[in-house]
């Protein structure tokens, strides 16, 4: 029993650590914890693990298990701001959301500081198809609460869905300042000023991706997970520019040396297909030929915005 | 009009798209051909689940569907979507986009949105999407004054077999299929998922 225990303990750990949301696996296996009433004998990692297994619940609709977490928490922690929050995510899972609205609200008028609270009140925004008011919200959040890098990326998605893709890399800037050194908000960036139409500046945060991830791995590596969406990038860029005339809004210069990117670019993607003798990577040919200089009839798709 | 009909491999790999990102959009393209007067929706390609608004992946994706497509003789004929929320049933701007560019190759292109209340029934989960004229970029339901609804019966558009919405839930419920599946994004971050086939999530008895 103790080395099932012991094994789900490490589990949940991890998913925490990693904010997974994995929440089937950890209903699972934190209900066995709870029933067993385990949590006494965790310390203090059990009012994390009471947390987590109350998400989760709720995620799955099991709220009678969410209920039963909180209720020990709240025991624990009286008029604790963390708990409220959590409180009212149970409350998000089955009331309407202007009762939620308003609970938010009531918190925020007796602390103002709980920015996890405004957070919530964007999210019932944002799932209630409000996506203006989310947007305003959000933007006056981040006024105060400026180096919430999440936020700006928040921000950022919102703009993009409704097609702003402009006003989104304009958020995407700020969560880079914040975080420099973070390639994948380097490769939204990219992607989203590719939607945005300025290929020149995609082509260059797509480059600064790959040298991110580069500093921290050898030279002749095989490029994996950003590289490769990175590199596809600078291959789509590069056949882009030579295809037709692009202008730039950011006033990016166009890469130099179009045609060795470009062959560079090929390269590297088909580096990632043919890495150790790989049969398993699939589509290995339709990739080559998607990359092969034939390829220019026209058929391929690309959209003007 | 033409009749659409959606076959048993495509329903399954909409279904498990959406089922193994229940809170996130995903979307993808439809694979078929025309025959005398129906299209024959046969087979899709998972694409996105991530940055979903995003074009580049997006468009190599599609090229890569596209030429997947012709080598097992069909074509790209519609795009699909699963929106986040429940009660989202409007085609994303970036879906008319898709599914327009779609239109340019295949003139009866269609473009299904999951509907997420139906989604854990026996109904079918399809809300068909035409677009407004040949040379629109505009998408509405399908909906026919006078006409049945959709996937019921006499309806320009049928599923090719009526037990396949129960056996996809089946799928998900007691063997977890979808867990095997990848999509585009997936494959990004690792090669060897065969998301153009995803046979190792479909079950033993379809023939791709």
């Amino acid at each position: 029993m103790s080395a099932s225990f012991g094994s789900a303990l490490h589990s949940l750990a991890n998913y925490r650590a990693h904010n997974t949301r994995a929440s089937q696996e950890v209903l699972e296996k934190g209900k066995l914890l709870l029933n067993s009433n385990a949590a006494s004998k965790l310390g203090d990692d059990a009012w994390a693990f009471l947390e987590q297994l109350a998400l989760a619940a709720i995620d799955v609709a099991k709220y009678d298990v969410a209920d039963e977490c909180i209720r020990q928490l709240a025991a624990k922690f009286p008029e604790s701001p963390r708990v409220d929050v959590l409180t009212g995510i149970r409350m998000e899972a089955t009331q309407p959301p202007q009762i939620v609205l308003k609970f938010y609200e009531e918190l925020l008028e007796a602390d103002s500081s709980n920015a996890a609270i405004y957070k919530r009140q964007i999210s019932v925004l944002i799932r209630t198809g409000k996506i203006e008011q989310a947007v305003l919200k959000l933007s006056e959040y981040l006024d105060t609460f400026y180096s919430d890098v999440e936020g700006w990326v928040e921000l950022a998605e919102l703009y993009s869905s409704c097609n702003q893709y402009t006003f989104a890399t304009q958020a995407l800037s700020h969560a880079l300042l914040l975080a420099p050194q973070n390639p994948f908000y380097v490769l939204q960036f990219a992607e989203t000023a590719y939607s945005a139409d300025d290929i020149p500046l995609a082509a260059k945060m797509f480059m600064l991706a790959i040298d991110i991830v580069d500093r921290h791995t050898s030279d002749e590596s095989i490029p994996t997970g950003v590289s490769i969406r990175a590199w596809y990038g600078v291959k789509l860029c590069c056949r882009v520019l030579s295809e037709r005339s692009c202008s730039s809004a950011s006033e990016t210069p166009l890469p130099r040396n179009l045609n060795l990117l470009d062959e560079l670019a090929t390269e590297r993607v088909l580096t990632a297909y043919s890495a150790g003798g790989t049969d398993n990577a699939t589509g290995r040919e339709l990739v080559s030929s998607w990359m092969g200089p034939s390829d220019r009839s026209g058929t391929r798709l690309h959209f003007v915005h | 009009m033409v009749n659409y009909t959606v076959g048993q491999l495509a329903y399954l790999k909409i279904f498990f798209h959406a089922a193994k990102h229940p809170h996130l959009q995903v979307n993808g393209v439809l694979l078929g051909k025309k025959v005398s007067g129906t299209v024959e929706i046969v087979d899709a390609v998972p694409l996105l689940h991530h940055w979903t608004s995003l074009s580049p992946m997006m468009e190599i994706g599609l090229d890569l569907a596209g030429k997947h497509a012709e080598s097992l003789e069909l074509q790209l004929v519609g795009y699909y979507q699963a929106s986040e929320r429940l009660d989202d049933t409007a085609l994303a701007p970036v879906g008319e986009k898709v599914a327009s560019k779609v239109k340019e190759g295949f003139a009866d292109a269609v473009a299904f949105v999951i509907d997420g209340e139906k989604i854990g029934s026996d109904d079918v989960a399809l809300i068909p999407f035409i677009a407004q004229s040949p040379s629109s970029s505009s998408w509405w339901p399908y909906a026919e004054p006078g006409s049945p609804a959709p996937f019921t019966p006499g309806s320009l558009f049928s599923l090719s077999s009526p037990d396949i919405p129960a056996r996809a839930v089946a799928l998900v419920r007691d063997q977890q299929l979808q867990r095997k599946f990848g999509d585009f994004d997936d494959h990004l971050e690792n090669v060897t998922i065969d998301w153009l086939r995803n046979s190792a999530a479909m079950p033993s008895d379809i023939q791709q």
